[in-house]
């Protein structure tokens, strides 16, 4: 790359080109991202009247104490870890497990595949209806399946209770991003050249010795692009927990999307809702650059 | 890279045959599998098929006896039996929010890939100086949560007065659809070989030229998976719409069907299926296109 800035007017007139091509883009991203950014940083150090019709008053960081010393904020990040952890562990696992088994020859692979596209293409909040009232108390069917097995005795309102509707949330949201994460992991199999396993069956390897020492390795760089696109989906969530509880039953499933939320267009406390904002987007960007690192750690390595 | 398709290739593993035991446990596996992704959607596909009392019932059969289609015929009519005070209608405001969701997304697909498609091209075929740190930005914005920068949007647009019309989406969308076309489309790019290029510029051709001519025809497959994501995208966002919008959307229309205190879950079943056609049929006809670019950045 470097040769070709040194290399006279032609290269000039290149890069000069690159810049005219992108420069929608990078004016456009820079608008719609830098100054609502910016704006969100001013709104946090002010109290901002309910109608955000002007900045109102400067109150330095008044906001981030507030917050810091507040229950709910500290209940809502506890919340966000356990949802986040789930999340991630296990649309991770089953990702993988569903790559491993539908990387196997069996009958009707091709269509099992394509199941895998449901989920992945289904609107986050649709996936949220849906297993709203798939979990129903009164007209659900998973409640008509656990009865109909024996599993319970009558139908239970789970989403009524704290536990099991954090843990129903998790479980909506994983089924989507499991697809996902089985679909990129199901394509990083398919590169995996068959002499690696032949290999390690002659050295007599059993079936989790080849996993360990072959597969997984082999998965690696797509292992990690799949965790850290999990762990930022996991901090954005927003649809499926609203769509399923809207933060409830009490504060039980509200993730910090939920209480910015609130913050900001049901309590209308702007000022607040806006530091709130900062807190979250400041983590997503420490992710985020993380994330950048990671890929291009992974393409270097290359 | 060449493109990959999930469902094509064969695999690299089970060559060998396998015994009895080995055989059932892959297809109760199998069976698992299917069970947890279609268990879901068909409850919802019954449920849309099927009478409040048949619903309700609790001998409530996953295989049920008669179905009906009037939960469609009412949402596409207008009468959800919703009548109820506080209740809202969705059936007479379903079609339109379609529309407006096909509008929108439509919008942002063309306005998306020439914008994002010129920026990408450059960055993959005449970088600047800063054009690194430009990349390394885009993806960086992937991941800033829609929801922390809502706030300002919110006041900009009703100062503007486009609070509640679908030019409110088509504008913010571009947050995150912008970025990622613009990183699947580099990464198409990035694969495209560079010797016709060459042989264009030998020629004479300009650099637009070469571009229009020559580039477009043959980046077609990822220009079309850029194009399916950013539908998908658009089509799938909520929260701006909730938030900017009035339920203009299918999406937050949805959202406020459900918050409604009277309300008929077979109707809105029926609507649900009817909004996951569009994205899933999209997918599944450009499967081969859109896996491929999602894991050409990924998988190496």
């Amino acid at each position: 790359m470097s040769s070709s800035f040194s290399n006279g007017s032609l290269a000039r007139a290149d890069a000069w080109f690159g810049m005219k091509m992108s420069a929608v883009a990078a004016i456009m991203m820079a608008v719609l991202l830098i100054i609502p950014s910016a704006l969100t940083i001013i709104y946090s150090l002010h109290n901002v009247p309910a109608n955000g019709s002007s900045f109102g008053e400067f109150v330095g960081f008044r906001n981030y104490e507030i917050i810091f010393t507040s229950n709910v904020f500290w209940r809502s990040v506890w919340v966000t870890v356990v949802f986040s952890v789930g999340f991630v562990v296990l649309s991770t696992l089953f990702g993988l497990a569903m790559a491993l088994l539908l990387n196997q020859e069996f009958l009707g692979r091709g269509l099992a595949r394509g199941l895998l596209i449901i989920p992945w293409a289904t609107p986050w909040l649709v996936i949220g209806i849906l297993w709203k009232w798939y979990a129903d108390g009164s007209v659900g069917g998973l409640n008509a399946l656990l009865v109909g097995l024996g599993i319970t005795g009558e139908y239970q309102n789970f989403l009524s209770d704290p536990n099991s509707a954090l843990l129903l949330a998790i479980t909506a949201a994983v089924w989507r991003q499991a697809s996902f994460a089985g679909i990129l992991l199901l394509a990083g199999l398919q590169t995996l050249p068959g002499e690696l396993y032949e290999a390690a069956e002659l050295d007599g390897a059993n079936w989790w010795q080849r996993l360990n020492n072959v597969t997984i390795p082999w998965l690696r760089p797509v292992l990690v692009t799949v965790t850290v696109l999990n762990i930022i989906y996991a901090f954005l969530q927003f649809d499926v927990i609203f769509a399923m509880t809207q933060g409830g039953p009490g504060d039980a499933t509200q993730v910090l999307s939920i209480l910015i939320y609130r913050q900001l267009f049901v309590v209308t406390q702007i000022g607040l809702g806006s530091a709130l904002a900062v807190v979250l987007g400041l983590a997503a960007l420490i992710g985020g650059l993380v994330t950048v690192k990671v890929l291009y750690r992974g393409k270097a390595a290359n | 890279m060449q493109r990959q398709s999930i469902f094509r290739k064969p695999a690299a593993g089970g060559r060998n045959s396998r015994s009895l035991v080995q055989s059932v446990a892959l297809y109760a596996g199998v069976a698992v599998f299917v069970l947890w992704i279609l268990l879901p959607v068909w409850y919802l596909v019954i449920s849309s098929l099927i009478t409040p009392q048949q619903l309700g019932s609790r001998s409530f059969s996953f295989f049920p006896t008669s179905i009906t289609f009037d939960n469609y015929l009412s949402v596409l009519t207008g009468s959800t039996g919703g009548a109820g005070i506080g209740s809202t209608d969705i059936g007479s405001r379903l079609l339109p929010a379609i529309g407006q969701s096909f509008l929108v997304s439509s919008i942002l697909v063309v306005l998306n890939l020439i914008v994002a498609g010129a920026a990408a091209y450059a960055l993959s075929r005449y970088p600047f100086p800063g054009s690194r740190r430009f990349e390394l930005a885009v993806i960086a914005t992937r991941v800033v949560p829609a929801i922390a920068i809502i706030g300002p949007f919110f006041v900009a647009f009703r100062v503007i007065g486009v609070l509640n019309s679908p030019w409110a989406l088509v504008i913010s969308y571009n947050v995150f659809t912008l970025p990622l076309a613009i990183m699947i489309m580099k990464n198409y790019f990035d694969q495209l070989p560079r010797e016709v290029e060459e042989a264009a510029k030998i020629d004479g051709a300009g650099r637009l030229q070469t571009l229009l001519i020559i580039i477009l025809p043959i980046a077609r497959p990822g220009l079309v998976a850029a194009g399916v994501l950013i539908f998908l995208e658009a089509w799938s966002e909520f929260f701006y719409s909730l938030v900017l919008t009035n339920q203009l959307t299918v999406p937050s229309l949805l959202a406020g069907f459900q918050s409604v205190q009277q309300f008929n879950w077979n109707a809105l079943a029926a609507a649900t299926v009817m909004s996951m056609i569009p994205p899933v049929l999209l997918v599944m006809v450009f499967q081969r296109n859109v896996v491929g670019s999602l894991t050409a950045g990924v998988g190496k």
